[in-house]
């Protein structure tokens, strides 16, 4: 074989992950190299924004690199509540309880500003070791020798072999499919996130929020503001803007024909909202990301030979009930794989690093979080539709409103929402999204009079306003058919039905004698969501180093 | 007693524990426990591991006030590594003689001394022995070739540029390297500060060229040109068998020009500097010539500066531990990793063999293009020599020139379409080459909305679905007299390739379509049925009543 540029450890990607990995392995002095795509570390990525340090974690930002809350992150939120919402009537429950437990910290983030916050300090910390931090470069797979991975390939760069390869490179990773840990089939097991970040003046966030500078609120909204699509929404305060978004299931999204920017909408423009918006709305970017469900899709041996995933493609993204875990346990997931390499090259065989960080990740009960055996055990049952329409039936008797009515009295509603048994539980079905709170809100809210007045911006101003370095096609067709692809025209956050400018747009032709249905893909607005590798019959990479959409907020 | 008994431990949990451990008692202590227990191997080694690293770090320490009866011979030979003080040395090497007095030791801190001290007449030189003779088991591939070891000290002057042609044309990268050379060798000759590039000339102070190249069929027309950007000389060699591109003349015939062509103003031995471009051909050139001439490449650069350069490598000062100043020598800065990091490439020439010419080809676009000036005076020198035919061995069977694509702009008039045409694509299209022929200077433009469609068009406009035919952010922009957009909706990155045309005429169904918002005209309908009347209208030569009679703005 041809000898290759080697290091002690590549890092693939600079999310929190990938960052947490190799500030782990720089610190014990291994030689690491961190290949990330974007053209600045963040600039590729999108969260909701509220990043945990929990107590139990063995690894947090904070602790990794000083000063992180304090330099890259936003507000620190103390208040969380939920709005269970049918249609003006709102009941708000405090969720205080479980977004304290087991919380040292939680902040709001913004991507761009965290994640190339964070690539800085990689970069210094892993200079020191003979390594460094590039960007600008997409890996496109793993290098193999007679058949055992030894590094990776690239767009950019010659190849690169490793001791070992830490792929923190996020949801729809490469490198887990190519090495077969990961395929994209199923649209259950992904949520699609989509996200619009939007300005406000710092003193207008305290006041409309009743809250200090270095005070953040986070409110979760679910009911019947959706059409019936089983996700919910969010609202998170930053230092001079405000997070607002949903996550839906990507199954129900597809199913449903639903149009993500229109749901984003829905929300935006709900009475409620009217409190924080007062008709005033300037968008600063929309985004758009999949994101894994661990519950379904967290490997329980995520490493094959010398490649260790950590984070989002490893399927570690923990969704409990309303509360989105993806970065924090991304963040343990790269220490615990950096501090497996570590001890196996100790031990003088670094080929037990895989091993011992599967060990890792269920010794520091990480996966036990991620995929609840509660959660394993009732599955089967709750959903299944039969039970799905006992309940709805249950929920559209009397009797089912005044046991609500009575529950709601005794705050059991709240205490089960607080509750991370039931949260762990609870089965992902429309009754649980849509139809329950909508009841409550029904049963028990209050109306909301305000007037929401806003209007944000049409798709294709969301997708004018973006930046892009646009380059050939990373997306293929495999199959136009509207059978095979025509979900992607309604599911892709950047394309609609009837919207000539998006990436998927379906289309008539005529063939010999008839008329047929199928669709077409510009891949230029496209937001890298990960969507229609899923939903479309396509061949789907990453488009090359720095190209493709930047973003600047994330 | 430690902190943790290693003994109580699984060593996958000792790896990172150990790790935290400053203290070197503290891990002495766990040491023994563990020798005293079980004592495993891999935990006997993590903990010395972590033993040596510690002790590494607090060996940091000042080398003036050091206790070196404390120190190995190999602690002080890091320690003085690091130290450039002659007087702190001195002051070490008396300790340590008034200490432990160690030959060692102190052959360390003197040979430290004398490196610094550099140039005192009894520096050791490195004993030359050919590597034939040094490593007689290896083969020596380029044992025979004469140039490799056998110039030392030559003589070189000038800056060779290779002026690479196309079509009878310098292209442009030739023109900018000319427009470099004047600028390097202007400053080199000139009287001054070696640090910036000012030599006043040679050694003898007399003022060096920049020598133009030119190879090729009737490549002599474009002698004059080269000195207007530039040269002081040009040097060509035509010929019709030159006409295209082939390794094996160009680089015969380039090296023979400036290593054995002999004429009065070439009396030394090669060029000082090659420059080339870094072009597919001039990329092969480079490498092939300056391999021939024994020298090296630094290709791809992207500046290009003459500086001098301290240099401590013993290969290139022939004496350990030295350092010497390198004049005249070209600084080739490139970028590594495509483009992540940079590295200045030197080439500098060995005790025993020189490495001449120093040689870079050039990123096109790298300099700027220089102004031309017709009025400067140059030599003009034909090469001459016998081109065997052997040279001429490989024939070109055929060959191809890729289309220049359809330009755009400079059209009085753009009829665009777009998804409008959905309905019948072709149609669409013959509408609007039909509309188009209208006029005299006139092109169809199209939305790039209709080049990712997945329409199918009949194979006599097939021609005109082309990528380059897009309007817009990622395609042309145009700004011609008259721009008819038919069935577009304005996206905002089609707008910004049109919304410079002096009068803008949207024909769409939809009157909310964004193109009406910087459209001069805008006529609601649809186009299967507007533009066949705009078309005879024009026919008939009253077109603008047309348009105003259909237009709603
Ligand atoms: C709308 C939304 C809301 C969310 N809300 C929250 C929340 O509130 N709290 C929370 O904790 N989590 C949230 N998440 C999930 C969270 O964002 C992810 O779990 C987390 O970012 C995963 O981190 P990671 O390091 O594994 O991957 P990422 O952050 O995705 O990082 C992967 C990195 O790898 C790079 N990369 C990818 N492929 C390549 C390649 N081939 N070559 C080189 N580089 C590559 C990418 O550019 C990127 O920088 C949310 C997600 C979304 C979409
Ligand atoms: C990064 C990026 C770069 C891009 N670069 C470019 C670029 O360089 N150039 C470019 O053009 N686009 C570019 N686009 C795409 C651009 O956003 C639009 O999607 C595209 O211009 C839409 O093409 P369209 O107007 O033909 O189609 P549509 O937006 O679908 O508009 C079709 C219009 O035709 C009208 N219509 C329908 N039927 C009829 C009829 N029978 N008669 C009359 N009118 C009718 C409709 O009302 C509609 O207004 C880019 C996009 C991105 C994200
Ligand atoms: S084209 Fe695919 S990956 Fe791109 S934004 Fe649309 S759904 Fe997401």
């Amino acid at each position: 074989m041809t000898k290759h540029e080697h290091y002690e450890a590549l890092v693939v990607g600079c999310g929190p992950g990938g960052a947490a990995a190799a500030a782990t392995l720089a610190n014990q002095g291994v030689e690491t190299l961190v290949l990330e795509r974007g053209t600045d570390a963040g600039s590729k990525n999108v969260s909701g924004g509220l990043l945990y340090g929990e107590k139990s974690a063995p690894y947090t930002l904070d602790t990794l690199f000083p000063n992180f809350r304090e330099e890259a992150a936003e507000r620190p939120v103390g208040e969380y509540y939920i709005h269970n919402v049918a249609g003006r009537q709102v009941k708000t429950f405090d969720l205080h309880d479980i977004h304290h437990r087991d919380t040292e910290w939680c902040d709001a983030v913004l991507r761009r500003k965290m994640d190339s916050w964070l690539a800085d300090r990689v970069h210094e910390m892993t200079r020191e070791t003979g390594g460094g931090l590039l960007t600008n470069v997409r890996v496109n797979g793993l290098l193999r020798d007679g058949g055992e991975i030894v590094g990776v390939t690239l767009d950019e760069l010659d190849p690169i072999t490793a001791d070992v390869i830490i792929a923190a490179d996020g949801v729809n990773s490469e490198l887990a499919r190519d090495a077969g840990l990961m395929d994209w089939e199923d649209p259950e097991d992904w949520f699609q996130g989509v996200k619009a970040v939007v300005e406000m003046d710092p003193e207008v966030i305290n006041e409309r929020f009743g809250i200090d500078d270095d005070e953040g609120v986070a409110h979760l909204f679910s009911g019947d503001l959706f059409d019936g699509v089983r996700g919910g929404g969010f609202l998170y305060t930053n230092d001079q803007t405000l997070s607002v978004g949903t996550v839906f299931h990507l199954d129900s999204i597809s199913e449903e024909q639903a149009e993500p920017h229109e749901l984003l909408d829905n929300l935006l423009t709900h009475p409620l909202l009217d409190q924080w918006f007062q008709g005033e709305y300037e968008e600063r970017e929309y985004a758009a990301k999949l994101v894994p469900d661990s519950k379904k899709v967290a490997h329980p041996s995520p490493h094959r030979g010398r490649l260790l995933l950590v984070g989002d493609a490893a399927g570690q993204m923990q969704a409990q009930g309303p509360i989105i875990k993806g970065m924090n346990h991304a963040v343990t997931a790269g220490g615990l794989a950096a501090e497996a390499f570590q001890e196996a090259k100790t031990r003088g065989d670094t080929n037990a690093a895989g091993e011992l960080y599967e060990r890792k990740l269920e010794e520091e009960g990480v996966l036990a979080k991620l995929r609840p055996k509660r959660y394993r055990a009732t599955r089967a049952v709750s959903e299944s539709s039969i039970v799905n329409k006992v309940g709805n039936a249950v929920l559209d008797s009397p009797v089912g409103s005044v046991g609500l009515k009575a529950a709601g009295k005794f705050g059991l509603l709240e205490k089960s929402f607080n509750s991370p048994f039931v949260l762990g539980m609870i089965p992902d079905t429309k009754m649980s999204y849509a139809v329950i709170p909508e009841r409550i809100g029904e049963v028990m809210g209050t109306r909301v009079t305000d007037d929401n007045t806003v209007e944000p911006p049409e798709l294709d101003d969301r997708i004018g306003d973006l930046t892009y370095d646009v380059d050939d096609p990373h997306i293929e067709l495999q199959d136009n058919s509207f059978e095979a692809s025509g979900t992607a025209v309604t599911a892709c956050p950047v394309s609609a039905e009837d919207f000539g400018g998006g990436c998927y747009r379906e289309e008539t032709i005529k063939t010999n004698g008839g008329q047929e249905k199928v669709v077409s893909l510009d891949t230029q607005p496209c937001v890298e969501c990960g969507t229609c590798a899923v939903v479309a019959d396509t061949h789907w990479e990453h488009p090359s180093g720095g190209k493709g959409v930047e973003y600047k907020q994330g | 007693m430690p902190e943790i008994d290693p003994t109580e431990h699984e060593i996958a949990d000792l790896g990172p524990e150990v790790n935290q451990i400053d203290d070197e008692q503290e891990l002495e202590e766990m040491l023994a426990l563990e020798k005293g227990g079980e004592a495993r191997d891999a935990v006997i080694t993590l903990i010395e591991n972590r033993l040596d690293d510690v002790a590494g770090e607090a060996e940091d320490v000042d080398p003036a006030g050091a206790d070196l009866t404390e120190m190995t011979i190999a602690d002080i030979a890091n320690m003085v590594r690091e130290v450039d003080d002659v007087d702190v040395l001195e002051d070490i090497l008396d300790r340590e003689q008034d200490g432990k007095d160690r030959k060692g030791a102190k052959s360390q801190i003197e040979s430290r001394i004398q490196s610094l001290e550099g140039d005192d007449g009894e520096e050791t030189e490195v004993e030359y022995v050919p590597p034939e003779e040094k490593y007689p088991d290896l083969d020596h591939p380029t044992a025979d070739k004469q140039y490799v070891e056998g110039t030392v000290d030559g003589d070189y002057r000038d800056m060779w540029v290779y002026c690479e042609t196309q079509q009878g044309q310098l292209v442009d990268v030739s023109r900018e390297m000319l427009g470099q050379a004047r600028h390097l060798m202007d400053t080199y000759n000139t009287e001054g500060d070696p640090s910036e590039g000012q030599y006043g000339g040679d050694e003898d102070g007399n003022p060096e060229e920049v020598v133009a190249v030119l190879i090729g069929d009737g490549v002599s027309e474009l002698a004059e040109e080269c000195i207007a950007y530039g040269a002081d000389r040009v040097v060509y060699h035509e010929d019709e068998r030159l006409e295209r591109f082939k390794h094996k003349p160009y680089t015969e015939i380039f090296c023979h020009m400036c290593r054995d062509f002999e004429a009065d103003w070439r009396e030394y031995h090669e060029p000082r500097y090659n420059i080339f471009p870094a072009t597919n051909n001039g990329r092969d050139l480079s490498a092939l010539v300056q391999g021939e001439l024994d020298s090296g490449l630094a290709s791809d650069c992207s500046d290009l500066y003459i500086e001098s350069a301290m240099i401590s490598n013993p290969a290139k000062t022939g004496t350990p531990g030295d350092s010497k100043e390198f004049d005249r020598i070209l600084h080739m800065p490139r970028p590594d990793f495509s483009g992540f990091e940079y590295s200045t490439i030197l080439c500098i020439d060995k005790p025993h063999r020189d490495f001449h010419p120093q040689g870079a080809s050039v990123i096109p676009g790298t300099f700027d293009m220089p102004d031309p000036d017709h009025e400067r005076e140059g030599e003009i020198v034909e090469h001459d020599l016998e081109l065997p035919d052997e040279w001429f061995d490989i024939e070109i069977v055929e060959s191809d020139r890729l289309d220049d694509g359809v330009d755009l702009t400079g059209n009085d008039v753009i009829v665009s379409m777009g998804r409008g045409i959905a309905d019948d694509p072709t149609r669409g299209i013959e509408l609007g080459v039909e509309l188009a022929d209208q006029f005299e200077e006139a092109d169809l433009g199209l939305s790039r909305g209709v080049l990712t469609a997945s329409y199918q068009f009949d194979s006599h406009v097939e021609q005109y679905v082309q990528m380059e035919r897009q309007i817009g952010e990622s395609g042309q922009e145009v700004e011609p007299d008259v721009y008819i957009a038919a069935g577009i909706s304005g996206a905002v990155q089609h707008k910004v390739g049109m919304d410079e045309s002096d009068t803008i005429i949207a024909i769409n169904t939809d009157t909310d379509a964004d193109i009406r918002d910087f459209s001069d005209y805008f006529i609601q309908g649809d186009l299967f049925e507007v533009l066949p009347q705009l078309t005879e209208a024009l026919e008939e030569g009253d077109f603008a009543e047309a348009v105003a009679e259909v237009s709603d703005d």
